[in-house]
């Protein structure tokens, strides 16, 4: 879930809360203060008719008139009463024989006593208006809480368009970054502290990994290229060496493992190079390439060397045009074809097949699975083959990860069989 | 036939100029940038070896140099900064080869006699050494006049090793002329063995005297 989401939903379940209680709470508190309100009206009222009539207490015939006055308002009602009638007030449902339907009523009940005789006195009022005033309040205060909600809603997205967006955008170029891409992810300036704070360390921390491991690289190659020089000189050295006459055995048995050794370094420091090379991007260059032809034209060059082993190379190949570096795709399928032919047994098959995207390169060899991972990390060597600088199948992964090919391996009949997808 | 020889580690210099010397050229050293510009401007040289990562400069600058003043000199180049911008650089200025350190000896002798050949016997690049004549572009061999047929294997490693005459050639640096990359290949099935012994077959039985000899545990000499 999104922190604004989280957020969000608790200011969101908080007002819903609030709404809730405040709904009744205000209903009844409104109510109840209407009520009062009703009730001092009422109160009053009746406090002025009592004043009016103990007016006109010298009038002999007040009893009657008392009488006619019960009858005639509607409003008001005074009766005799025998016992003491306690001040009280109460709302009532009382049936209005004009609209012939109940409506509330307030009534007041209080005792007086006029010309020394006990009156009970009614005042009543109708609540109807009331009502619809607590109804008007209530939809009022409804209208009021839907355009909180939808307020804090769009106050959210306001919010995560714009306050939140320097973050997300944060988010979004730490996800998209790689180190041997990016030199560092680009931050946008925002008002608000953290986010700069927080942009200033990712940008940071993204730009010093990137020296650290652009130095890594340049040192890969610096040092690959500095080794070149005294390998050559060893090698002169040993040119010299072979041409002095009368040599022993022992003598030229050593000078030719030096060379062969001198051969290995050189061999080594030459694939180290091309590693660095392809991770410093230095084969840029794109071209058109028919690659059946150029599998075809590989095939045709290495026949000579499968051949007095009696390693047979057999193709079945679609045809398929990829866009890529011309030197790569010629490393990558020199290493594989090597690969194949290196560990082949005597008189044996390697198998090419360029199947719609994929290229099978299958070829018997020890009779158990390889781990894909292990056997392309770099100086993993499951072979004790000397020539073999361990490095093959790890440029052969280097060249499929960076050109986006999908490198994998598959043990099947008692056959390796390495796919590469090129449209993967 | 001069050649110079611009290399700043004295090492590999010497080296150099002895196997050069060996083979009969005469053979002069510049070390620095300085000393090999005032070298190119005095004398015609018909071959330089340039290493392009000179102490004072890099080396491109003398073929700048030498493209100015309208100088033909044969020119490869040596480098350990075996980069392809390098490569493609050099060769627009005009040099007319590229070897990348490190490089086995023989083989720098066969470039530097292919360069001579091609700039000075331009069109007529024949090589004639008693009975047998190369026709190197034509990739034709005949031994007292008459034709033979020699597979292209064959025919690389009899120029490569007349190249190197009297000079011992390891096994290695044939391996390596012959197949490049894919020497490493090579070594479980004696590849160079059959290949050296067709060729001595086919160039005695036309009539020609048994000059490439083998030398045990090291590799094989032309031998006049």
């Amino acid at each position: 879930m999104r922190l604004l989401q989280v957020s969000l939903r608790g200011s969101l379940l908080f007002s819903l809360m609030m709404i809730l209680v405040s709904i009744p709470v205000s209903f009844f508190t409104i109510r109840a203060l209407l009520n009062e309100e009703v009730d001092e009206s009422i109160a009053a009222q009746a406090d002025q008719f009592i004043q009016h009539i103990q007016s006109f207490e010298y009038l002999d015939d007040l009893e009657t008139d008392l009488k006619v006055l019960d009858k005639l308002s509607s409003n008001i009602h005074i009766t005799p009463s025998i016992g003491v009638v306690h001040t009280n007030y109460r709302t009532l449902n009382l049936y209005d024989s004009v609209d012939h339907e109940n409506k509330p009523f307030r009534r007041f009940e209080t005792g007086v006593i006029i010309k020394g005789k006990p009156y009970k006195l009614i005042v009543r009022m109708s609540l109807l208006e009331t009502n619809d005033l607590v109804k008007a309040i209530g939809l009022v205060q409804l209208a009021v809480s839907v355009i909180l909600v939808l307020g804090l809603l769009f106050w959210n997205r306001f919010l995560s368009r714009r306050l939140w967006k320097p973050f997300y955008k944060t988010l979004e170029q730490l996800k998209a970054y790689e180190l041997d891409k990016n030199e560092t992810v680009m931050t946008e300036e925002s008002n608000i502290t953290e986010f700069n704070d927080l942009n200033k360390t990712v940008s940071h921390l993204a730009a010093r990994n990137h020296e650290v491991f652009t130095q890594q690289k340049e040192f890969i190659e610096n040092a690959s290229h500095e080794l070149q020089t005294p390998i050559a000189i060893f090698q002169s050295k040993l040119d010299t060496l072979m041409q002095s006459p009368n040599m022993t055995q022992l003598e030229a048995d050593t000078i030719m493992e030096l060379e062969s050794t001198a051969q290995r370094m050189a061999k080594l420091n030459k694939n180290l190079l091309l590693l660095s090379r392809i991770d410093n991007e230095q084969f840029l260059s794109k071209e058109e390439i028919e690659l059946s032809e150029l599998i075809q034209n590989q095939v045709r060059i290495l026949t000579p060397f499968a051949g007095p082993a009696g390693i047979r190379i057999s193709t079945r190949l679609e045809k398929l045009t990829i866009i890529t570096n011309r030197t790569l795709l010629e490393v990558l399928m020199t290493n594989l074809l090597h690969n194949a032919i290196r560990h082949s047994p005597r008189d044996s098959d390697i198998t090419l097949e360029l199947e719609g995207s994929k290229l099978h390169v299958a070829n018997t060899g020890q009779g158990k699975a390889l781990d894909l991972d292990k056997i392309t990390r770099r100086f993993k060597k499951e072979s004790e083959d000397h020539n073999s600088t361990g490095l093959g199948l790890a440029i052969v992964r280097k060249i499929c990860d960076n050109s986006h090919y999908e490198l994998s391996y598959d043990f099947k009949d008692a056959k390796h069989v390495f796919t590469v997808d090129f449209q993967a | 036939m001069k050649v110079l020889v611009i290399e700043d580690e004295k090492d590999l210099l010497l080296g150099i100029q002895s196997a050069l010397w060996q083979e009969g050229y005469v053979c002069e050293a510049a070390q620095r940038m300085s000393e090999a510009s005032e070298k190119v401007g005095l004398y015609d040289y018909d071959c330089i070896l340039l290493d392009l990562n000179l102490p004072d400069g890099n080396g491109l600058k003398i073929l700048e140099e030498l493209k100015q003043k309208g100088k033909t000199d044969g020119i490869i180049i040596l480098t350990a900064r075996n980069s392809p911008e390098d490569k493609v650089a050099g060769l627009n200025l005009g040099a007319d080869d590229y070897l990348a350190k490190p490089f086995y000896m023989p083989e720098l002798i066969a470039r530097v006699s292919a360069i001579i050949r091609r700039k000075k016997f331009d069109g007529s690049n024949i090589v004639t050494f008693n009975e047998i004549t190369i026709n190197l572009p034509g990739k034709l061999v005949s031994v007292n006049n008459k034709a033979i047929e020699l597979t292209p294997m064959e025919f690389s490693l009899l120029a490569f090793l007349l190249a190197n005459k009297n000079r011992v050639v390891s096994k290695n640096a044939i391996a390596e002329h012959l197949s490049g990359d894919n020497a490493d290949l090579l070594d479980r099935y004696d590849f160079i063995y059959t290949h050296v012994k067709n060729l001595k077959k086919k160039l005695t039985e036309a009539g020609s005297r048994d000059y490439v000899k083998s030398v045990y545990g090291l590799g094989y000499k032309f031998t006049t």
